[in-house]
């Protein structure tokens, strides 16, 4: 006796139970994040394994040092019911928080503004507490300022060969949680070292040293790509491809 | 479901695993993305409940640091989620006794299957009720027996990777699916005559005279 036929509309049933569970598709990201991250590092960023279900407050309450907070807009497309967006949930890559967004957004980013010129590099490593990185493919930048707590180390070049480019750099290894992700967001490595590619624009918050806003409006950023290198988290943001991204990316170095 | 709704061939993970044993750890990731969904409603079923994402982060760690173990050229879907079933039963054991233990990994388990219809219900094939019923019929079957049908039918996965999954003998798997599906069978009758009603699934029950 065959007991697939005789129970056939049991097990159909059964199967469409299973079908029905709901989606894991952001549980699924963050996982994806969490592991990359832990077998990305030879050394252990966290004595113990990042906890995925940190809960907001805690999250926050971590985020104190976090410098740049990478908000990935999900597009209406993607289906996210409001109310779980409204959630804020978060996930923090080398002090860099992303999180699920329900803000409509435009298709197309806005350019990064460019750095104001002013400031050598010289005088920018000495203001910062880490050792600053320049792509040496894109040979000296225009622009570079560094923030008013001195946390933050930004440079522009307006002319390169994909145009306006920006780079940031803080120290990230600081603040290194897990708590939530966007769907669309891409793992990739640098040098063989995690990093996360946004292809669709987001929006960007620098938050201040206690975790909260600054008076900057959040803004709409292009495709970016964010790496770590040692102690340092860079972000690296302009009209490139993922690929010429971690070329760029592949090319810093530390001042000569 | 997306994730693991596309089917994919074993072939193509044996390149992404050789891949990934010459050193490259991106390919890993590769690996990670297309098994997550499969992996997270594993541990969910088997009862890791909100723990389900960190079983599911540790099991991908194990088995990539266990890579070296691994059997060339067997299929990895079935060995990662024997790791996801072993992670999560480490959740439960600090809860006591046997019987505590799956009581704790049903209680963390129903509520999911209870609430997938509230994801949308346009596209529910299962009445509300229906979905009632199987979920308290669920609840019936011992552990074991909830086990093999969880592996087979809500995660589909063959009688051979069932066994992997579970680490059980695949005549055991067969003869556990098949008391499994009597007793479900014969309890959902019951519940059905108890609540007297006629809807969709449960005539084709009643029609086929099971």
């Amino acid at each position: 006796m065959a007991p697939d036929r005789d129970y056939d509309a049991l097990v159909a049933d059964l199967a469409a139970l299973g079908r029905e569970l709901p989606s894991q598709r952001e549980s699924a990201t963050r996982v994806s994040v969490a592991v990359m991250a832990r077998i990305s590092d030879s050394e252990p960023v966290t004595a113990s394994r990042p906890r995925l279900l940190g809960r907001t407050a805690q999250v926050v309450a971590r985020r104190r040092r976090v410098v740049v907070v990478v908000t990935a807009v999900v597009l209406a497309a993607l289906g996210t019911p409001p109310v779980r967006a409204a959630v804020a949930d978060w996930f923090s890559f080398a002090g860099v928080g992303v999180r699920l967004g329900s803000t409509p957004s435009p298709s197309v980013g806005s350019p990064p503004p460019t750095v104001a010129a002013g400031l050598s590099l010289e005088a920018a490593r000495r203001l910062v507490a880490f050792e600053p990185l320049v792509p040496t493919t894109l040979g000296a930048p225009e622009g570079v300022a560094v923030s008013s707590d001195r946390r933050l180390l930004s440079m522009s070049w307006t002319d390169t060969r994909y145009g306006l480019v920006r780079l940031d750099e803080f120290e990230g290894r600081l603040d290194y949680v897990f708590a939530k992700t966007a769907p669309d967001v891409e793992f990739t490595s640098v040098n063989g070292s995690f990093a996360l590619w946004f292809d669709r624009p987001h929006e960007v918050v620098v938050l201040d040293a206690d975790g909260t806003r600054r008076t900057e409006t959040a803004r709409l950023a292009g495709h970016t790509l964010i790496w770590e290198h040692g102690e340092s988290t860079l972000r690296i943001e302009g009209d490139l491809t993922l690929a010429q991204a971690r070329q760029v990316a592949g090319s810093a170095a530390t001042i000569p | 479901m997306e994730g693991d709704g596309s089917p994919i061939s074993c072939s193509d993970d044996l390149a992404v695993l050789a891949r990934v044993r010459a050193g490259d750890r991106d390919a890993y990731a590769e690996l990670v993305r297309r098994y997550a969904p499969v992996a997270l409603r594993t541990a969910a079923l088997l009862g890791a409940g909100p723990d389900a994402e960190d079983v599911v982060q540790e099991a991908f760690v194990k088995a990539y640091s266990a890579l070296g173990r691994f059997r060339e050229g067997a299929a990895f879907r079935p060995w990662l989620l024997q790791i996801v079933t072993n992670e999560t039963r480490n959740l439960h054991r600090s809860s006591g006794r046997r019987a505590a233990r799956e009581k704790s990994a049903w209680e963390r388990t129903e509520p999911l299957l209870r609430m997938a219809e509230e994801e949308d219900p346009a596209a529910a094939v299962l009445s509300g009720e229906r979905r009632t019923q199987l979920v308290r019929g669920l609840s019936r079957l011992s552990e074991v027996h909830r086990q093999v049908v969880v592996c087979r039918y809500l995660l589909d996965l063959d009688e051979a990777d069932t066994a992997t999954v579970l680490a059980l003998p695949r005549g055991t798997v067969k003869s556990r699916l098949h008391r499994a599906l009597r007793e479900l069978s014969s309890e959902l009758a019951r519940l059905d005559s108890v609540s007297g009603s006629g809807h969709e699934a449960g005539k084709r029950e009643v029609g086929r005279g099971t």
